[in-house]
């Protein structure tokens, strides 16, 4: 039982079976995230920043591998034998060998499968994705299709993040949004997310100081009320109202910080505390870098 | 090699292979009480709360109960429940003016429960000597109820560390605050090393362990049980099996929101994936004012408002608590 985390399986870092439905992989995606994700209280000082960085990389490699069909299906083919070889490992310790060390199953996806389920996932990305940070400039919001698929993960990609909106989002329509495309700083392309055809889309909204502040007076609440209600002084809001990364608390309190707002604005907690803790960890940080803890 | 002392110390589970255990008593065989220490790095996040209101809650199904102040430098556990000082505490039995420690048990007025109060009135009482310790930890061992209930100290001082190893079920107090968790951490991990080279001791492969770990820096036990088997595959394996049995059994207290209700499911799981191992998780106290108000009054939580939702909720963490016993007993 004994396995570190470069030698879980797919399924094991999402603790889920093998034959897990699309759908709960992408819960079990979702879950992973919010436990172990930036800021996450459970994981504190327990692990190294590398660890969860190592963490966080195999949860997105799950995310990309087993939420695509063909990359599933290659992968489980690799795993089946794999865990052949690892049966006939076992059955030759059962026969008296006790040498083989207990932690020695590797099923880690070798690297030119991932590399190569990247490539295509990148791909297909390019063709249906056409607001890659990067080539934003000037973009209004677009009509294209969506996605036909998520793209793969981008760790390395710095911001501006592109905005994306769920059509599907109840708690989030009467929120005139399209003006805060309009006031942004930057120009932030507005992306109307996939509907759940084929591959579910996560929600990628992408919480910003700047939208959690219009948000905000769109409730018509001031600041020193958010603040008299969540209990948390009136500069801490400001600066994360006003994306202030260098200014906020430690991720864990910004977190709590985060989860009180978005429960008085009426938003999805976890949704809100991972997109705000992602973008500070990728502004801070800077791309590839260790996590700050 | 081992002293007998920390052979009678060391919960084991039994080896495959009896040849190699090492001849001396056998602690666990015929006794059927079960000791509960109730810890957690951190001071101030209710672990006498939950002691004394966990006592009353199984002694009101019950069973027999002793609630030992093992707060040695801080014990207030009879505050909780009401009681003054009572005339016989802890360092009357740890500085030998009565044999036995059941001459220290106060009655607490609640049928079933008795209170050993902690030692106050000794400077030195806080560190003991070793074999005072010892001699404590036996005879809490030997007390004739169903459960002891120990009320651990702050820190992770080894005194506090070896009430926790002794014990059936370590409880592991968390409240869903950084400064809480990080300390809670501190402090099952450092439980954790601390058994391991209990174990190792035992089992006669200390030197092994000690030049491994000389060796390298390891920060999960999965590692380290990996570069043992390599050097040692029969100590490796031992070692893996021993560090099984190592499962703090979790509280989550004073949550205040939903989220923080996951807190314990969050923590079980991260802990199983980073460090390889399990906890059991006994259920999350709400925050409740009834508990403070309470404690003002000097009064406990379960017999002033058993009605709120903290107090039944300390139903969940028992009903908990014997499962894991029965499950037990059932494998045994």
């Amino acid at each position: 039982m004994l396995k570190r985390l470069a030698d879980q399986t797919l399924y094991e870092i999402l603790e889920v079976p093998p034959d897990a439905s699309s759908r709960d992989i992408a819960e079990a995606v979702e879950r992973a995230r919010a436990l172990y994700g930036p800021g996450s209280i459970a994981t504190y000082t327990l692990m190294s920043s590398e660890e969860a960085s190592l963490l966080t990389r195999r949860i997105e490699e799950a995310q990309s591998t087993l939420l695509d069909p063909d990359a599933r299906r290659r992968y489980d083919d690799l795993l089946g034998d794999r865990s052949g070889a690892a049966n006939a490992e076992t059955s030759e310790a059962d026969a008296g060998a006790q040498g083989s060390p207990p932690a020695r199953v590797l099923p880690l996806v070798p690297q030119p499968d991932r590399e190569e389920a990247l490539r295509e996932a990148e791909a297909s990305a390019e063709e249906s994705w056409p607001l890659r940070p990067g080539h934003v400039a000037g973009a209004s919001a677009p009509t294209s299709p969506p996605p036909a698929a998520e793209p793969p993960p981008l760790p390395a990609r710095p911001p501006p993040i592109p905005l994306r909106r769920e059509v599907s989002g109840p708690s989030m329509t009467p929120v005139p949004l399209p003006s805060v495309a309009q006031a942004a700083p930057e120009p932030i392309p507005l992306v109307a997310a996939a509907g759940p055809g084929g591959a579910p889309a996560p929600d990628a909204t992408a919480w910003t100081g700047e939208v959690l502040r219009r948000l905000r007076e769109a409730r018509g609440i001031t600041l020193p009320q958010l603040s008299e209600r969540i209990k948390v002084t009136r500069h801490h809001i400001e600066n994360i109202e006003g994306d202030r990364f260098g200014l906020l608390p430690a991720p864990v309190y910004l977190r709590g910080i985060l989860l009180s707002m978005a429960r008085e604005l009426r938003l999805d907690g976890q949704k809100v505390a991972r997109s705000y803790l992602e973008r500070v960890a990728a502004a801070t940080a800077g791309p590839g870098a260790p996590r700050p803890r | 090699m081992g002293d007998v002392p920390t052979l009678k110390l060391v919960r084991t589970v039994p080896e495959p292979e009896p040849a190699h255990r090492p001849a001396g008593p056998r602690p666990d065989a015929i006794r059927a009480r079960r000791i509960v220490a109730v810890g957690g790095g951190k001071g101030g996040i209710g672990k006498s709360l939950i002691s004394a209101n966990l006592g009353i809650e199984l002694a009101r199904r019950r069973r027999r109960v002793v609630l030992v102040d093992a707060d040695l430098g801080g014990a207030n556990l009879h505050t909780t429940l009401g009681l003054d000082v009572p005339k016989r505490t802890l360092s009357d039995f740890i500085e030998r003016r009565v044999p036995r420690i059941d001459d220290v048990v106060t009655p607490t007025g609640i049928e079933n429960l008795g209170l050993v109060s902690g030692a106050l009135d000794h400077l030195d009482a806080a560190n003991p000597p070793y074999a005072q310790k010892m001699r404590l930890l036996r005879h809490i061992q030997q007390l004739d109820v169903d459960y002891a209930i120990l009320d651990l100290g702050a820190g992770t001082h080894t005194n506090v560390l070896d009430f926790f190893l002794v014990a059936d079920h370590g409880v592991l107090v968390l409240v869903p605050e950084p400064t809480a968790v990080e300390n809670a951490y501190r402090f099952v991990k450092a439980a954790f090393w601390r058994r391991m080279r209990n174990v190792a001791q035992v089992y006669g492969y200390e030197a092994l362990l000690r030049t491994v770990m000389a060796g390298g820096n390891f920060r999960s036990p999965v590692e380290l049980v990996t570069t043992v088997s390599q050097r040692d595959p029969e100590a490796g394996a031992n070692l893996a099996r021993q560090l099984a049995a190592f499962r703090p059994r979790l509280v989550v207290n004073e949550a205040r929101t939903p989220q923080d209700a996951d807190v314990g499911k969050a923590v079980v799981a991260a802990w199983r994936k980073y460090f390889g191992l399990e906890m059991d998780y006994l259920g999350f106290i709400p925050y409740d004012d009834e508990m403070w108000r309470t404690l003002r009054a000097r009064r406990p939580l379960l017999v002033e408002r058993p009605d709120v939702r903290a107090a039944k909720a300390f139903a969940g963490i028992a009903d908990a608590l014997v499962a894991l016993d029965l499950a037990a007993r059932h494998e045994a």
